[in-house]
């Protein structure tokens, strides 16, 4: 049964990354974002993995679900020309690709030799009560918070993306 | 009513107030019998003070506030009353009163006339501050005060060049004598342990006598700078751009007194001094002569009277060199009287001719101007020192003590300028009232003066009469026991019989009659011809009318050279100073426009600074962690 | 045998320098926005397998995670009202194009 956890895991991974990197290589802005899709979903996969159920939901519905959609309304909203793909980098790209590697390697291999501490995994059965009561009953009050924080983004994007009336269309003054 | 004594600068200090605030819009021409009036209160409560001094009440300080108390140094907002500060009480109030009412006359056409009245009892306040004070810093305050009351007032009329001038010269040569009180008053400190008279007076024998020689040269030299003496004469003449009135109150009869007052209530310290006394008589004497012969040839009415003030201060301070300081406050208060008479009455003449002040084109005045006339003639009966008129008795025990003290030489100096004292007021006298008008317009125009101007100077005709009997008999006068124990130096105490006396009044009287009858004869009669004199001593009167070129000296060495120094200043404040803090303007502006190309505006910059931050904090953290840093 | 803690931290870590990457080097603002997703999802399955995996009590680290996706979803839509405000200004969403706030 490892084996296929481990299959899996691999596929999973790989999906992963190689979605990442084809989200920041291609050059079409529609291919990206459904990279993108594909990189959430094997996110979730993951998630699936390491057992946390609702977790792995969430990801897929939010995620997979809403944030996709509103990306390709970003990319629908916004076309651009076809562009060449020498303009596809900033201009700090060569300053900028030092100091990412600068910051990456270090972490990378740290993560890579990373061991557990603990030895023996634990396992819950299933992430569902356990979350539920920390958000619920722990959390409550955070929870609460973060859906004005969504009210207020919500609002501020409306605010944000309204158009000034200067027309004679756009009724009473 | 000594306990209440400091109401007697108060008054003045809130009619200077009121006025101040209210005078312009609403008060207006109520601003002088304000002032008047609450000079005249003083004048009443000083009078009280007065005779309650002399009803027998010891020296008595009146504390109103302990101003400064740090360790040892402790000064009080205090008065001393004693019989001293008493008569000087008396003279500036009663004085000032009259120059008050005078000037409600006098300066009733004048659009400042509120701006007068504001200054005019700030004065008399500061003035009362320094006679009152118990202690050199007080009356350095009152010093102060008046420097700057009489700087306000010469240049009352700013909006012309010459009294902004003058202004400025008497404030600067003030401040010359300020100098020298200002170490006269530290050391006095730093000797003593305290500035405050009575402490100071009791603990003499703790200096030295080169110390204390510095010190009352010190202080001396502030009193030159205030009563006009050299090398610090020559603002006082051109001190005349200020309105007659100012000269009468300030130029002659107080503020120019307060230098005299300073050494009188120092005397403990002068008289234990040796050389200082000499010194102060020496200079007070030349002083004398020199202010004499320059008032010998001027035209303008109130500069004559403005050297003789010099003049007769110079008397002051010779007497109180030769150890005579009851006979100079003798002086100093009979000559308040008749000199502010002889200035305001000049005013009165001014007045009348339309504000003309040159004695060439005056001429036959006493006929139009009767009471201006006999007043002016008592005055300056009194300034020739012509018995029994108050001048007389002072003068004459001034030059009678030098005799006494042994100065032959001073006392010589004292009656030949007596003669020309008699001389050049006779010269003024018949220019004015006498002989044929010489400007036939003006004279039509002329007139007397009302009554508000004419009274003030019959009261100080008055006084011109009887003032000297206060000093009667000789040297054992009520004077002379009233303010002698005050100052009367120690071991001086002799009295000689009254046959020297009576020769020695008998010389200075003679050389006076001389003095007038020269006078008469060359301007009533013209025997001999004061131009042909003139003429013939024509270097002499070159020197004489340019005032010894004192001025022009002054100009080319002092002003000059500090003109200079100031440019040298100025160019430092501008280039280093400013400099500086302009260069470090630049720097901060230079900064800022260099950091400021860290906002590119490019947001994937801002982005990529994220980074490097996070790169900084990794190695800084890895730096911790390896042990390179702590 | 159970996949190791640190397999997942390196593909967490990988992905969030992809990321990271992605936003220091693309043009498109719209791009960029996706990539700062991929970020959070690295961060995400961090948070989720050091809180499955490292035998604690509660699911706190799952807790953070819902915040997280809560936090995410707010953000992209703030910042896609602004690129289309950006976008209306001047019809354009490479920022290097955009340097109005130089200085």
């Amino acid at each position: 049964m490892d084996g296929i956890g481990t299959a899996l895991f691999a596929v999973l991974a790989l999906g992963l990354v190689g979605g990442g990197l084809a989200v920041v290589l291609v050059n079409r802005i529609t291919a990206a974002a459904l990279f993108m899709a594909f990189t959430f979903l094997c996110n979730a996969g993951m998630f699936l993995l390491l057992g946390a159920e609702v977790i792995a939901m969430f990801q897929v519905i939010i995620y997979v679900g809403a944030i996709t959609v509103l990306i390709i309304f970003g990319v629908m909203l916004t076309p651009q020309g076809d562009r060449r793909y020498g303009l596809f980098f900033q201009k700090q790209t060569p300053v900028a690709a030092i100091v990412l590697a600068a910051v990456a390697i270090p972490v990378v291999v740290f993560a890579f030799s990373f061991r557990d501490p603990t030895g023996a995994p634990h396992l819950a059965p299933g992430d569902l009560k356990a979350l539920t009561t920390s958000i619920f009953v722990d959390y409550a009050v955070p929870f609460e918070i973060a859906s004005i924080l969504l009210l207020a983004a919500m609002v501020g994007a409306i605010v944000l993306v309204k158009r000034e009336s200067d027309d004679a269309a756009g009724g009473e003054r | 009513m000594v306990n209440l004594v400091w109401a007697i600068p108060a008054l003045p200090l809130a009619a200077f107030f009121v006025n101040g605030l209210f005078g312009r819009r609403w008060l207006k021409q109520a601003t002088g019998p304000i002032a008047a009036g609450a000079v005249g209160a003083s004048a009443l409560m000083a009078t009280a003070v007065f005779l309650e001094v002399l009803g027998g009440r010891a020296q008595t300080t009146v504390v109103l506030y302990q101003w400064i108390g740090v360790g040892d140094f402790r000064i009080d907002i205090a008065a001393l009353v004693d019989p001293l500060s008493a008569v000087m009480l008396l003279v500036v109030t009663v004085v000032s009163f009259l120059v008050h009412v005078y000037s409600i006359g006098y300066m009733s056409h004048d659009h400042g006339f509120h701006r007068f009245f504001t200054w005019l009892p700030l004065f008399v306040f500061a003035m009362l501050i320094l006679v009152l004070a118990d202690n050199y810093l007080l009356m350095f305050v009152g010093w102060e005060g008046v420097g700057v009351c009489s700087y306000l007032l010469i240049g009352y009329w700013f909006e012309r060049h010459e009294p902004s001038v003058a202004a400025k010269k008497a404030f600067v040569m003030n401040r010359i004598g300020d100098w020298g009180f200002t170490i006269g008053m530290v050391t006095t400190f730093l000797v003593f342990g305290s500035m405050n008279f009575v402490d100071v007076f009791h603990r003499v024998g703790m200096a030295s006598q080169a110390v204390l020689t510095v010190i009352c040269l010190a202080f001396f030299l502030g009193a030159c700078g205030k009563s006009a003496q050299l090398p610090l004469s020559s603002w006082l003449p051109d001190a005349m751009e200020g309105p007659t009135p100012v000269s009468a109150l300030i130029h002659a009869a107080t503020m120019v007194t307060a230098g005299v007052y300073l050494v009188a209530r120092s005397t403990p310290l002068f008289e234990a001094a040796g050389p200082a006394l000499p010194i102060v008589a020496a200079v007070g004497a030349l002083t004398a002569i020199f202010a004499a012969t320059i008032a010998l040839v001027q035209n303008d009415i109130k500069r004559v009277m403005a050297y003789s003030t010099v003049s007769q201060l110079g008397y002051m301070f010779l007497a109180l060199g030769v150890g005579a300081p009851v006979a100079a406050m003798f002086h100093l208060a009979t000559h308040a009287f008749f000199k502010a008479l002889l200035f305001l009455g000049s005013g009165s003449v001014i007045h009348g001719m339309q504000n003309e002040q040159d004695m060439r084109k005056m001429g036959g005045l006493r006929r139009k101007m009767p009471v201006t006339y006999w007043t002016m003639l008592v005055a300056g009966g009194a300034l020739a020192a012509m018995p029994p008129l108050a001048g007389f008795w002072s003068k004459d025990e001034i030059v009678g003590a030098a005799f006494l003290h042994g100065d032959t030489l001073l006392w010589g100096v004292g009656v030949f300028t007596g003669a020309l004292t008699a001389f050049y007021v006779t010269r003024a006298m018949v220019l004015t009232f006498h002989g044929e008008p010489r400007d036939q317009h003006l004279y039509d125009h002329a007139h007397e003066s009302p009554a508000v101007m004419t009274l003030p100077l019959i009261v100080l005709a008055v006084g011109s009469v009887l003032a000297g009997f206060v000093g009667f008999p000789p040297e054992a006068g009520f004077i002379h026991g009233f303010i002698g124990p005050v100052v009367q130096l120690h071991g001086a105490a002799h009295h000689p019989e009254y046959t020297v006396i009576a020769a020695l009044a008998a010389v200075s009287v003679a050389a006076g009659l001389i003095g007038i009858g020269i006078g008469l004869a060359m301007y009533r009669g013209r025997r001999p011809d004061p131009a042909a004199v003139a003429r013939l001593t024509r270097p002499v009167y070159r020197l004489l009318v340019n005032k010894y070129f004192i001025d022009e000296l002054y100009d080319r060495r002092f002003v000059a050279f500090f003109t200079g120094f100031g440019g040298v200043m100025s160019a430092f404040d501008v280039h280093i100073i400013d400099g500086f803090v302009n260069r470090l303007g630049w720097v901060v502006s230079a900064a800022g426009g260099g950091l400021r190309r860290a906002q590119t505006g490019v947001v994937g910059n801002y982005a990529l600074s994220v980074v490097v931050g996070l790169l900084a904090l990794m190695a800084l953290y890895g730096g911790y962690a390896v042990g390179v840093l702590r | 045998m159970t996949i190791p803690l640190a397999a997942f931290i390196a593909v967490s870590a990988l992905l969030f320098f992809v990321g990271a990457a992605g936003v220091l080097v693309r043009r498109n603002a719209v791009v960029i926005l996706m990539c700062v997703e991929l970020m959070l999802n690295a961060a995400n399955l961090a948070l989720v397998a050091f809180s499955r995996r490292l035998g604690l009590i509660d699911e706190r680290g799952s807790v953070f995670v819902v915040f997280v996706f809560v936090v995410a979803a707010a953000e992209v839509a703030v910042g896609l009202a602004i690129v289309l405000a950006m976008y209306r200004n001047r019809p354009t969403v490479d920022l290097d194009e955009v340097q109005q706030m130089r200085g």
